[in-house]
Order: C-alpha cells, then structure tokens, then sequence
C-alpha cells in the first residue's frame, strides 16, 4: 500500500534533465514547454492571418472570441477599454499559454513516452505548468510587471505611499511602516502563492491520476476517467484564475486617486437623469 | 509512536487537510446559490466569481495532495 503513495513510483517532484546543451540540463518541461509556445504562436499567428471584418474562417472567429473575451474582463476590471487594451498582450499569453499547457498535459503519452538518458529513463515530455520553475518564472513575471505599472502609473512616491500610508500627519508612525513592511511582505507571498496555486493543482492532478490508475489496478483505464473530466475542469480553472489575479493585481496597483474620487462619479451622474427625463 | 505506520499518518492527513476546502467550497457554493435565487439576472457573474472563489481554495487541497504525495 505504501508503494503506491511513493513518489518513486510515480511523478517525481522535479523535472528532469533530458540532454545537455552546451552545459545547460535542458529538463522535459523546457521542451514540453517550447512546444506550447511554439503551438500557440503559430496558431495565433495563424488566426490573425485569416482575421477579417467579415469573418470567413471559423477559426479566426473563435480566437477573436476569446480576445474579445479577455478584453471585456479586462474592461470590467480595468474601468476602461483603452486600458485594458494596454495590459492585454500579457494577460491573454498567460491564460492561452497555461491553458494550452495544462489541456495538452492530458494528452495520453506526454509523460508515459520515455527516453533513455544517463541516469536512466526519464519521460520525453512533462506538463510545463507541472514544474514548479515554470510557474514561479510566471509568477515572478506577472508581480513584477504590477510593480513596473504601479511606478508608472503613479510614481516611486506614490507606490510607495500605497504601502506605507505616509498621508497621515505623522509620516513615520511605526504601526504604518510596520503595516508597510507587512504589505511588502505581501507582494513575495503573492509570489508564492500564484506559483504555488497552479504548479500544487496541476502536479497533483498527475499524482492524482497515477495513484488512482494504480489503486484501480486492471481497470484504471476506467476509474481514471473521471479523474481525466475534473482535470479538464481544474486545468480551465487554473488559466481563468492566474490570469484573473494577474488583472486584479495590475488593476489594483494602477488606480490612481484620480479615479477613485468621488466628483469623477458625480460628473456622469447628471447625464443619466436627463437622458431619462428626455426618453419619458 | 515509532511503529506508527507512515501510510496511516498520510491519510489522516489527506483526511484532515480535505475538511477546510470541503466547509470553504460548500459557504462558497451556498453564498452563490442564494445570490442567484435573489438575482438570476446576475448568474453570469455571480457563478465565474463563484468559481475562482472555489479554485482559490481548491488550492488548499491541491498543497495537501502535493505534500502527502511527495514525502
């Protein structure tokens, strides 16, 4: 019974290194990975040849669907369509890259195919989003791009000013700084956790098939099946949701107070109620 | 303590880790249920919200899992 929760058994934790180039291991999520993003690339390539205003290709029509789509929640979060056009490229990458990634991860043979190499067999292919490097990388890049919006959106001094609430008439009260260093603090567990998030989902969705496919014994062909639909569900799921927090974040570090007085409200309200007297 | 078998203690841990994200997907899921029974026009935005509510704490699962797992 213990064998079968042994991770010798099963997925390692780590990705393993396939061959050398030039001294760099280059393990088989790098690979699964360059695949991906080749796939996704070329067929939004694709799809951007074949967009036109008259849609003739279906599938052009279905990519812009999902532009579209993202470009709306972006809206909905963002408050505007110029700004949501801006952050756009990063967030869409994300959510088709992880998506493609994590789908693809299903696909029967991507880390049952092995090759041999020096230290033994190790599989050909494994999910990108199932390493903990890959999301961490992700991770990284997506906090980093809200620090760089935040300074650019309200300089040093007011991102500063976002954590460490020198509004107050005592700059250096020691409960805000405290609260500041806790608020910085928060940005390297939002790290952690976005990367945590998808990497802890995926790699347990691989565990999970392979332990319940070993505990089925002759009929894990069908008790995974079950298994394979919640990861369709989760691997959805976990794109929607990292690129979700990755808008929540910028939106939130990027709102300037501009936006969130009360007279910019004030000013569109009086339009309303003339349109509705006019209309009755 | 010593003869306790490491298999026994993964599964109470897989067991007690599995109570916290069941009560927080059930408040999660009874939250969006009752606010689309008092707004259906809303049920669009309420059940995508529901679900990244419930894929945040999927994750607390998916550490569990991950740590029994691996050690």
């Amino acid at each position: 019974m213990f064998d079968v929760f042994a991770s010798s058994v099963g997925i390692p934790l780590a990705a393993e290194p396939v061959t050398d180039f030039f001294g760099l291991h280059i393990t088989n999520s790098m690979i699964y990975g360059l695949i991906m993003a080749v796939i996704v690339v070329s067929l939004f390539t694709w799809a951007a040849r074949r967009s036109s205003a008259r849609p003739t290709s279906k599938f052009a029509f279905a990519v812009e669907s999902l532009v579209e789509f993202v470009i709306g929640l972006g809206e909905d979060n963002f408050g505007s369509r110029e700004k949501s056009l801006k952050y756009m490229p990063l967030l869409l990458t994300l959510f088709t890259f992880i998506l493609f990634s994590n789908l693809c991860a299903l696909i029967p043979g991507v880390s049952t195919i092995n090759v041999a190499t020096a230290e033994g067999q190790v599989p050909l292919l494994r999910a990108f989003t199932a390493d903990l490097n890959a999301t961490l990388a992700m991770a990284i890049l997506t906090i980093g791009t809200v620090q760089v919006a935040a300074i650019s959106a309200r300089g040093f001094g007011g991102h500063a000013k976002h954590y460490f609430t020198l509004v107050s008439k005592n700059p250096f009260n020691p409960t805000n700084i405290f609260i500041g260093l806790i608020e910085v603090m928060g940005e390297f567990i939002r790290i952690m956790t976005l990367s945590m998030r998808l990497f802890g989902v995926i790699y347990a969705g691989e565990v999970l098939i392979h332990v319940v496919g070993e505990l089925a014994g002759n009929f894990g062909w069908a008790a995974t099946v079950p298994i394979y639909f919640m990861e369709i569900f989760f691997s959805c799921i976990q794109a929607y949701l990292f690129m979700m927090l990755a808008m929540v974040y910028i939106a939130m570090a990027t709102t300037t107070e501009h936006d969130d007085h009360p007279e910019d409200h004030s000013e569109k309200d009086p339009v309303t109620p003339q349109r509705v007297s006019q209309a009755t | 303590m010593e003869n306790i078998d490491p298999a026994f203690i993964k599964g109470i841990a897989i067991g007690l880790g599995a109570i916290g994200p069941a009560i927080g997907v059930g408040l999660v899921g009874a939250s969006a249920v009752r606010s689309v029974a008092r707004n259906p026009e809303a049920q669009g935005k309420v059940l995508s919200t529901a679900f990244i509510m419930a894929g945040l704490v999927d994750a607390v699962l998916a550490f569990v899992l991950l740590i029994v797992f691996t050690t």
